[in-house]
C-alpha cells in the first residue's frame, strides 16, 4: 500500500467520522427543537385545548344531546363526517362544528 | 428528469389525497330493529333496517342518504288466520348539502320535510321514544319527504340565544319511490342554550290540489340539571288540528347512566287530534282521537335499546289498547378500513 492510498483511506475515515458526528449533532439539534416545539405547543394547548373541548362538550349537550345520546365507541376517523351531518341536521354554525369535533376527537 | 418529476408530483398528490381522505371518511350508520305492536288486538311485527350513508367531500360538501327497508308481518285477517308478510323499501332522503357560509347551508335533492321537530329530528327508529309517530304527524309533512331545494342555518348565534331557519320549495314528482308534492314552506326557531329551550314555528303551503296551508308550533326543552326530555308540537291544517307532548326521564341520577337502574327511561306521551274537513289522502285519522301512551326504554351497552309501551286510544267509534314491544340497535362504521386514529 503506497502513501497516496493510505492518505485516501485516512481522508475517507475522517470524512465518514465527520459526517457521522455532523448527522448525530443535527439529529440531536432537531430532536431538541422538536422537544421545544412540542413543549411550546403543549403549553399553548394547555391554555386553550381544555377550554375548547369543554366548550365543545357544552355545545354537544346543548345541540346534539337534545335528541340523542352520544354514540358509543366513536371512532375518531368518523367524527368529522358525523359532525358535518349534524351541522346540517341540527342547524349548527361552523364554530359549533369545530368545537364539537374538538370534544369528540380531541 | 421530467418523468422523475412527474412521478414525484403524482406521489405527492396521492399522498395528499390519502391524507385528505383520512379526514373525510365516508360512514355507514343507521339503525336495525324489530318493532312489535298490537293495535286493538291485531298483532304485527316490523323488522326494519334504516341505513344512513354519509359522504363528506372537501370541507364544505356532504352527500347523505337514508333508506327504510321494512317488513310487515301480521295475520292475514288482522287478528287470526295464517301469518303473511310484505316488504317495503323507501328512500327517505338523498341530498347534497353545501355549507356556503357559517349561517347558510344549501341542500338539493330529496329531503325530510322540515315541518315541526318530529320528522327531521326524532323520527328515526333509534331516536324516537315510541315506535309510532304522533297522530298529527301528517299535518305539514304528508308522506314525510320532498324533492326540491332547501336553505337552512343559524342566522344569529349568541351565548344567550340563537335563531335558526329553514326555507324550502319542492316540486311535484310521480316517479316511483321518489314521489313528492309541489309545496313551499319554512321553519323558524329560537333556541336558548342556557335554558336548553327551543321554540319553533312552521308553515307550509301546498302548491297543488286544494292548496292547503299548514301551521305548527313546536317546543323542545331539556333542562341542564335533570335528565328530562320534554317535546311538544301543535299543528293545524284544514284537515284538522291537534297536539302531542312527550316527557322522557332517564333514571341516570340513580347511580349513574351505566348502572342497572340508570339505564331505564320511563316515557309518557299525550296527544289529541280534532278532525276538520274530510280531505281524502291526508293520511290523518278518519275521526278525532285522544291517546295516552306509557313507555319504558332500557338502554343496553353498545347502542342497543329495548322498548315496551302501553297506550289507550279513545275515538268516537271505539276505544282501543295499543301495545308496543321491540328493540333497536344503532350502528356506525367507517366505509373503508383503517386504524382507530
Amino acid at each position: 500500500m503506497n502513501g497516496t492510498r493510505k492518505i485516501e483511506i485516512a481522508l475517507i475515515c475522517v470524512l465518514t467520522a465527520f459526517s457521522y458526528a455532523a448527522a448525530r449533532a443535527n439529529a440531536q439539534s432537531a430532536s431538541g427543537a422538536d422537544a421545544q416545539k412540542k413543549s411550546a405547543a403543549a403549553k399553548a394547548e394547555g391554555s386553550s385545548k381544555p377550554d375548547e373541548s369543554a366548550e365543545g362538550e357544552k355545545r354537544f349537550q346543548a345541540n346534539c344531546g337534545r335528541c340523542h345520546v352520544a354514540p358509543e365507541d366513536l371512532n375518531p376517523r368518523v367524527v368529522k363526517a358525523v359532525v358535518r351531518q349534524m351541522r346540517v341536521r341540527a342547524l349548527l354554525t361552523a364554530e359549533d362544528e369545530r368545537l364539537i369535533v374538538k370534544f369528540l376527537a380531541p | 428528469m421530467v418523468r422523475r418529476f412527474l412521478g414525484t408530483l403524482l406521489l405527492a398528490v396521492l399522498g395528499a389525497a390519502a391524507a385528505h381522505a383520512q379526514e373525510n371518511v365516508p360512514i355507514l350508520s343507521g339503525g336495525v330493529g324489530v318493532l312489535g305492536a298490537s293495535d286493538g288486538g291485531a298483532p304485527s311485527a316490523q323488522p326494519v333496517i334504516a341505513p344512513v350513508l354519509t359522504i363528506p367531500i372537501g370541507s364544505k360538501w356532504l352527500i347523505e342518504s337514508r333508506a327504510d327497508i321494512r317488513g310487515f308481518i301480521a295475520p292475514e285477517d288482522g287478528t287470526t288466520g295464517p301469518v303473511q308478510g310484505s316488504l317495503s323499501t323507501t328512500l327517505e332522503y338523498l341530498q347534497v348539502d353545501y355549507n356556503a357560509t357559517s349561517w347558510l347551508t344549501v341542500t338539493a335533492g330529496r329531503f325530510l320535510t322540515p315541518f315541526g321537530i318530529f320528522n327531521e329530528r326524532i323520527g328515526a327508529i333509534w331516536i324516537n321514544k315510541f315506535e309510532s309517530a304522533p297522530l298529527i304527524y301528517p299535518i305539514g309533512t304528508a308522506r314525510g319527504y320532498l324533492d326540491g331545494i332547501m336553505t337552512r342555518g343559524t342566522i344569529v348565534s349568541t351565548p344567550g340565544y340563537s335563531i335558526n331557519y329553514i326555507a324550502y320549495a319542492s316540486t311535484l314528482s310521480t316517479v316511483s319511490n321518489l314521489e313528492s308534492q309541489r309545496s313551499a314552506g319554512s321553519r323558524v326557531g329560537v333556541f336558548f342554550p342556557k335554558a336548553r329551550l327551543e321554540i319553533g314555528t312552521s308553515y307550509q303551503k301546498l302548491l297543488q290540489g286544494n292548496r292547503t296551508n299548514s301551521q305548527g308550533v313546536d317546543v323542545s326543552w331539556e333542562p341542564d340539571r335533570v335528565p328530562l326530555d320534554f317535546k311538544a308540537e301543535w299543528a293545524h291544517s284544514p284537515s284538522g288540528q291537534g297536539y302531542w307532548f312527550q316527557t322522557a326521564y332517564r333514571l341516570s341520577q340513580f347511580s349513574g347512566p351505566d348502572s342497572f337502574v340508570g339505564r331505564f327511561e320511563p316515557v309518557f306521551r299525550m296527544q289529541q287530534f280534532l278532525r276538520g274537513q274530510a280531505i281524502s289522502g291526508d293520511e290523518l285519522p278518519a275521526h278525532g282521537a285522544q291517546e295516552a301512551d306509557f313507555g319504558l326504554n332500557y338502554y343496553l351497552p353498545h347502542s342497543v335499546r329495548l322498548h315496551a309501551a302501553y297506550g289507550r286510544q279513545f275515538t268516537p267509534t271505539r276505544n282501543t289498547n295499543l301495545w308496543e314491544f321491540g328493540f333497536t340497535y344503532r350502528f356506525l362504521f367507517p366505509m373503508w378500513p383503517g386504524g382507530s386514529k
